[in-house]
């Protein structure tokens, strides 16, 4: 019984790691090698490209346009991050601390929007706040202002757009890592003396940070590539990223430039996933410590300060909090 | 008991439907014929009326730009479509690069109401290889409600510093660029660097001047108002002029920017014998004239544009004459020049 059950059991296990491993090496892995072996290749007469080694793709993108183009997309993302992370932080905050019976209700109301493809929601932006929209139509109704605001194809309707469509991926893992915050720290920090500010900078938001650090990770990086919101919201007046790819890969018939800068956008991806490895193993081992021993390395003093950005371990954080 | 019936009805259901299945399949025997067109071209009841009257099923997908269907046809090398709709150059950039076979024009007895003037152009002498659609201009849409009717006729007056901020922008290159080398008195399809360059300075200094770079939406940003002027094809004109009646719409001076689009039968078409008899089915001028009060477009099928009512026929704006074509010049290929125009447009593009 127990043999066949084991024999069951580990038949699944190679079943389900082996259609994990082949679906992400067939639908991830080698696209992604694919796309690096034709940013090295030369771009030929009639076919997208033939097969000769060089380098040349790189050396391309440190003209002055692709500087441009991928300091534009950057600053934006960085951007529409920032607008997420200060609308998603109290709002994650506000249903992770809802009462039992409302929770599901209020994630569910996250979770709805993403029923309906971004494409049409960014379309839909535009009734509201087209010089014609809604939002104008009521302004001008009620005497506020005397002729529409221009709102389309501006930098804020694009911040609109992004922010909107992105939201979700913030607030969900901001509330997963809110919820599991141990209240009785912040009750600890509160006996200890500390105000509800202190004992937020220093135990909420430095536990919550792995939340933090994902919740930003899966707003920047869709962001770089979401061309579509700015072409439509924005107008479309300067090139970004996702646009220049697609451009060389459809306009210009560059493919190997085009493989270049998307293994540029690849390789950004593969060092922020690292960092966010690297900020998580931080806050894990912090705990490990904290909770076993009381935090051993504070106290005999090997390393007094943290690096910025990581944050004190638990017992530790509230005995902070509370000015010891 | 009460079980048994509804198994039996639902056997009978099942019977009913496969015996349907069969029928239909033997009715529709005749097979497929795969079309990949732009976006908004062909109206859903004349493919329907196609299907009904030949039994071949259309299988329709479309495209947003002839880059994208460029660049997607050289990817299948040719196969899996029956039928494509290219514009003007694209039609000898696909014959190039051999991925559409020549057309045999005995077999489409409805050619003979094409227009001879949209025959025999440059990008496909004799026809060879493609046989026009339909065809339109780039001219030039403004709102009189905020330009005053008469005070605009020419593609150099879009820099006036009165319209900063009201413009909206092809973002197609090759017309953006065309419109540009017209303002300053060249070539649509010149490749000689200097006038390129003052093609890009037309372009730098109007940027400052566009609130939105758009292909496809220019009309819902003319008709809603956000912007006042803009480019745009004569068809998409008439349709958003249906919506706000302030739109008015010039043939520049300096040439309006026409285009054809043809059908072509990719080399790997699957369906030739399909394609054929969906070509002359689109030919015949009923079925030509549907199309066009449809959406707006010129024709050049002749028979179909006697066909239309009056008031459509002597509409220049829909059936442009020789007055409003002055000057007008079709875009062709211009080869290794178009890395040059690529590089300008990004620069173009990324200026502040």
């Amino acid at each position: 019984m127990r043999a066949s059950a084991g024999g069951g059991a580990s038949l699944f296990r190679a079943f389900s790691i082996g259609s994990t491993w082949l679906w992400l090496g067939a639908f991830a892995l080698l696209p992604t090698l694919a796309l690096l072996l034709v940013s090295l290749l030369d771009r030929g007469e009639t076919d997208f490209f033939i097969p000769v080694l060089t380098v040349k793709n790189y050396q391309e993108l440190f003209s002055p346009v692709f500087l441009t183009v991928l300091w534009d997309s950057v600053r934006l993302a960085i951007l529409s991050t920032l607008v997420c992370l200060l609308i998603g932080y109290p709002f994650a905050y506000r249903i992770a601390r809802a009462s039992a019976k409302w929770r599901p209700w209020l994630l569910l109301l996250v979770i709805i929007p993403f029923w309906t493809n971004s494409l049409i929601r960014t379309y839909a932006l535009i009734l509201i706040i087209g010089a014609q929209g809604m939002l104008n139509k009521a302004l001008l109704g009620l005497g506020l202002i005397a002729a529409p605001l221009e709102m389309m194809y501006t930098d804020f309707a694009v911040f609109i757009g992004l922010s909107y469509t992105l939201l979700p991926f913030m607030v969900l893992p901001l509330y997963a890592s809110i919820e599991k915050l141990d209240t009785r720290l912040l009750d600890a920090a509160k006996d200890l003396g500390a105000g509800s500010l202190r004992s937020f900078w220093h135990i909420t938001l430095p536990l919550t940070l792995p939340g933090i650090v994902a919740g930003c990770m899966l707003v920047f990086l869709p962001s770089l590539g979401m061309f579509y919101v700015p072409e439509i919201l924005g107008g479309a007046k300067n090139l970004l990223l996702g646009t220049f790819i697609k451009n060389q890969f459809l306009v210009a018939n560059n493919w190997p430039l085009g493989a270049a800068a998307s293994s540029v956008m690849t390789i950004l991806l593969v060092i922020m996933a690292a960092l966010y490895r690297l900020s998580s193993l931080r806050v894990a081992g912090r705990d490990h410590k904290g909770l076993l021993s009381g935090g051993p390395e504070e106290l005999n003093g090997r390393s007094p300060r943290r690096p910025s950005g990581a944050g004190p371990s638990m017992p530790q954080a509230a005995r902070k909090a509370g000015g010891l | 008991m009460k079980h048994s019936r509804v198994a039996t009805f639902a056997l009978g259901l099942v019977l009913v439907f496969a015996l349907a299945g069969t029928c239909l399949a033997a009715q529709k025997d005749k097979g497929q014929v795969v079309v990949y067109n732009w976006s908004e071209y062909i109206p859903q009841d004349v493919l329907d009326d196609f299907t009904k009257e030949t039994g071949i099923k259309v299988v329709y997908s479309t495209f947003e730009s002839n880059e994208a269907m460029y660049a997607k046809v050289k990817l299948l090398r040719g196969k899996s479509y029956d039928l494509v709709v290219p514009s003007g150059y694209f039609v000898d950039l696909l014959r190039r690069d051999k991925l559409i076979q020549k057309i045999d024009k005995s077999r489409l007895s409805n050619a003979m109401h094409l227009d001879p003037k949209l025959m025999n152009l440059e990008f496909d002498p004799d026809n060879t290889y493609s046989i026009p659609y339909m065809w339109g201009v780039l001219g030039l849409a403004y709102n009189s409600k905020y330009v005053p009717k008469g005070s605009l006729t020419r593609w150099e007056q879009l820099l006036k510093p009165e319209y900063k901020g009201k413009l909206i922008l092809t973002d197609d290159l090759r017309d953006a660029f065309g419109l540009a080398l017209r303002a300053k008195g060249h070539s649509v399809n010149s490749k000689d660097p200097a006038q390129i360059k003052e093609g890009f300075d037309f372009l730098t200094r109007l940027k400052n001047s566009v609130r939105v770079f758009d292909v496809t939406a220019i009309k819902q940003a003319l008709i809603s108002e956000e912007v006042w002027i803009g480019p745009i094809w004569n068809g998409d004109y008439l349709v958003a002029r249906e919506e706000n009646e302030n739109l008015e719409y010039i043939f520049p001076e300096e040439g309006a920017i026409p285009w054809v689009d043809s059908f072509t039968i990719p080399v790997g078409a699957e369906n030739v014998d399909n394609a054929y008899a969906f070509i002359n089915y689109m030919l015949r001028p009923e079925i030509a004239v549907r199309c066009i009060k449809e959406y707006k477009y010129s024709s050049p099928n002749l028979k179909a544009v006697e066909m239309l009512p009056a008031e459509m026929q002597n509409n220049p704006i829909l059936v442009p004459g020789p007055k409003e074509l002055k000057n007008a010049e079709f875009i062709t290929g211009i080869g290794e020049a178009l890395d040059l125009y690529e590089k300008y447009w990004e620069q173009v593009k990324t200026a502040q």
